[in-house]
C-alpha cells in the first residue's frame, strides 16, 4: 500500500505538489493520469524516495520511504528516462541488482530471455535505441520480484506487440502475487484494461481518485425518444443532455437498472442504454468544473 | 483463446463474459470442464485480474459457471442458467421479430426459422 499524505513540494517558489494526498491500496493497479506539468513524475519521484517532500509524508506499507533501504529493496521503478551506468550491459546491471535487491530471481531472468529476444544481453544499454532500453528496464525490473512497482510512462517507445507482452507479464504477476502497481500514462484506453483504480492529477492536486468499477457503475448514457407531450421523470441526476430531432441523449448518474426502470415507466418510443468509455466518463465527471481534463484526454 | 476488441465501447468484463458465454453455448467448453485460470487469462489478454475475476463472478451468478475454492472455475450444468438472461434474450428476439415483421416477413416464415433453429441442434 502506498499512502501519500498532504505532500507539498516547491521548486524555486513554484509549487509542484500542492498538499497532495493519494492512496494506492495493496494489490491495486493504479493509473495516474494528468496533463503535462501536473506533477505526475514529481509525485512518483517522491514515492520512490528520490525527492524529499517539503511538507507531508509518504508511507509504503506503513513505513517512510526516504532513506529506507528495507522498503526500497521491495520496490521496482522504471523512470520516464531510464538510467544505466556508462558502459553497463543488461548482464552487468543484473549482477549489480542481484547484489542489492533481496528478491532478485535468477531463474526468471533466464526465462525472460525468451521474451525479450531482441535485447542483446551483453550490449551496452546506453547504445541501444529508446525502445530497447525500455525493454531492458522491464526485463530487469520484473526479475526483482518487487512487491510495489512504480512505472512512469512505461510503455512510451515500446511497439504494440511488446506493450501487450509486458502488460501480460505484469498482469499475471498481479494475479499471482498481488503486486501493487502504480503507473502513470496518457493513454486512457490502455489504462482501462490494466488498472482497477484511477487518480487524476492537475496542478499538483488530485482531482479524483476512484476504483474503476465504481466509476463505470455510477454513470450511464441513455438514448431515449419520448411520445409527444411526455416529459422526463423528476429527480434524475442529469449530467448532460442533448437533443437531435426527437431523440434525446442523456448522461445520468446513478444505478443503470433503477434508471432504466424509471424511464421505461414513461412509455418511451425508443430506449437504449449505451456503455461509456473511460474517456467519456472523465469528460462528464469532471468536464463541467475543470476544463484541464480536456488536455488529459488528447 | 479470444481477444478483446479495443474499439468496442462495452466494458472489458462484459466482453469477457460474452466471449466465455459464447464458448460455453457453442460447446467448446463442456459442462464440468475447467476454464482458464484468472492468472492465465490476465497474462494472456493483458487485462487486470480483478476484471477477469468480476466476469467470472457474474457468470457464476447467472449459472453459466461454478467455482470450486482453490481449484478454479468450471462450466455449469445447463438447466441452471438464469431467468434474467432468458428475459434479456427474449427481449432482443422480440425486437428482431418486430423489425422482421415490419420488413414484411410473414409469421409463417418466422415460424419456419424457429423450427430450423431447433433442428440444427
Amino acid at each position: 500500500m502506498i499512502e501519500v499524505k498532504n505532500v507539498t513540494k516547491r521548486f524555486d517558489g513554484f509549487t509542484a505538489l500542492d498538499s497532495l494526498s493519494m492512496r494506492v491500496p495493496a494489490g491495486a493497479v493504479y493509473g495516474l493520469v494528468g496533463p503535462n506539468g501536473s506533477g505526475k513524475s514529481t509525485i512518483i519521484r517522491h514515492i520512490m524516495g528520490i525527492y524529499r517532500p517539503d511538507e507531508g509524508e509518504i508511507l509504503v506499507d506503513g513505513q517512510p520511504v526516504w532513506e529506507n533501504p528495507a522498503v526500497k529493496g521491495r520496490m521496482g521503478y522504471i523512470p520516464d528516462d531510464v538510467f544505466y551506468f556508462l558502459s553497463a550491459s543488461v548482464r552487468d546491471m543484473m549482477k549489480y541488482y542481484r547484489g542489492i535487491y533481496p528478491g532478485f530471481d535468477m531463474e526468471r531472468y533466464e526465462k525472460l530471455k525468451g521474451v525479450f529476444t531482441e535485447v542483446r544481453e551483453n550490449k551496452t544499454i546506453r547504445t541501444m535505441s529508446k525502445g530497447m532500453q525500455k525493454q531492458a528496464a522491464f526485463w530487469l525490473q520484473i526479475c526483482l520480484r518487487p512487491d510495489v512497482l512504480v512505472l512512469d510512462e512505461p510503455v512510451d517507445g515500446l511497439d504494440p506487440v511488446m506493450r501487450r507482452q509486458v502488460w501480460g507479464l505484469l498482469m499475471a504477476d498481479a494475479a499471482e502475487r498481488g503486486i501493487t502497481v502504480l503507473v502513470s500514462s496518457h493513454n486512457l484506453r490502455e489504462l482501462e484494461d490494466v488498472c482497477d483504480h484511477v487518480g487524476i492529477l492537475d496542478h499538483g492536486r488530485l482531482l479524483l481518485e476512484r476504483s474503476l468499477s465504481e466509476l463505470q457503475e455510477n454513470i450511464v448514457k441513455i438514448q431515449i425518444a419520448l411520445p409527444e407531450g411526455a416529459a422526463l421523470p423528476e429527480g434524475l441526476n442529469l449530467l448532460h443532455e442533448s437533443t437531435t430531432g426527437r431523440l434525446k441523449t442523456l448522461i445520468l448518474r446513478g444505478e443503470a437498472e433503477e434508471i432504466e426502470a424509471r424511464l421505461s415507466a414513461c412509455a418511451p418510443l425508443f430506449l437504449d442504454m449505451l456503455p461509456l468509455s473511460l474517456e467519456e466518463i472523465f469528460i462528464y465527471e469532471l468536464g463541467g468544473n475543470d476544463y484541464a481534463v480536456k488536455d488529459i484526454l488528447l | 483463446m479470444f481477444t478483446i476488441n479495443y474499439r468496442d465501447p462495452r466494458p472489458v468484463y462484459e466482453q469477457i463474459m460474452d466471449e466465455i458465454r459464447k464458448l460455453i453455448i457453442s460447446g467448446v467448453y463442456a459442462p464440468d470442464e475447467r476454464l482458464p485460470s484468472v492468472r492465465e487469462l490476465a497474462g494472456q489478454l493483458a487485462i487486470n485480474p480483478n476484471t477477469i475475476q468480476r466476469a467470472y463472478r457474474e457468470l457464476e451468478q447467472s449459472g453459466y459457471i461454478y467455482s470450486v475454492a482453490g481449484r478454479g472455475n468450471f462450466v455449469g450444468a445447463r438447466q441452471e442458467v438464469d431467468v434474467q438472461r432468458k428475459a434479456e434474450l427474449l427481449k432482443t428476439f422480440a425486437e428482431t421479430a418486430r423489425e422482421l415483421r415490419w420488413l414484411g416477413v410473414s409469421e409463417a416464415e418466422l415460424a419456419s426459422y424457429l423450427r430450423e433453429g431447433e433442428t440444427e441442434k
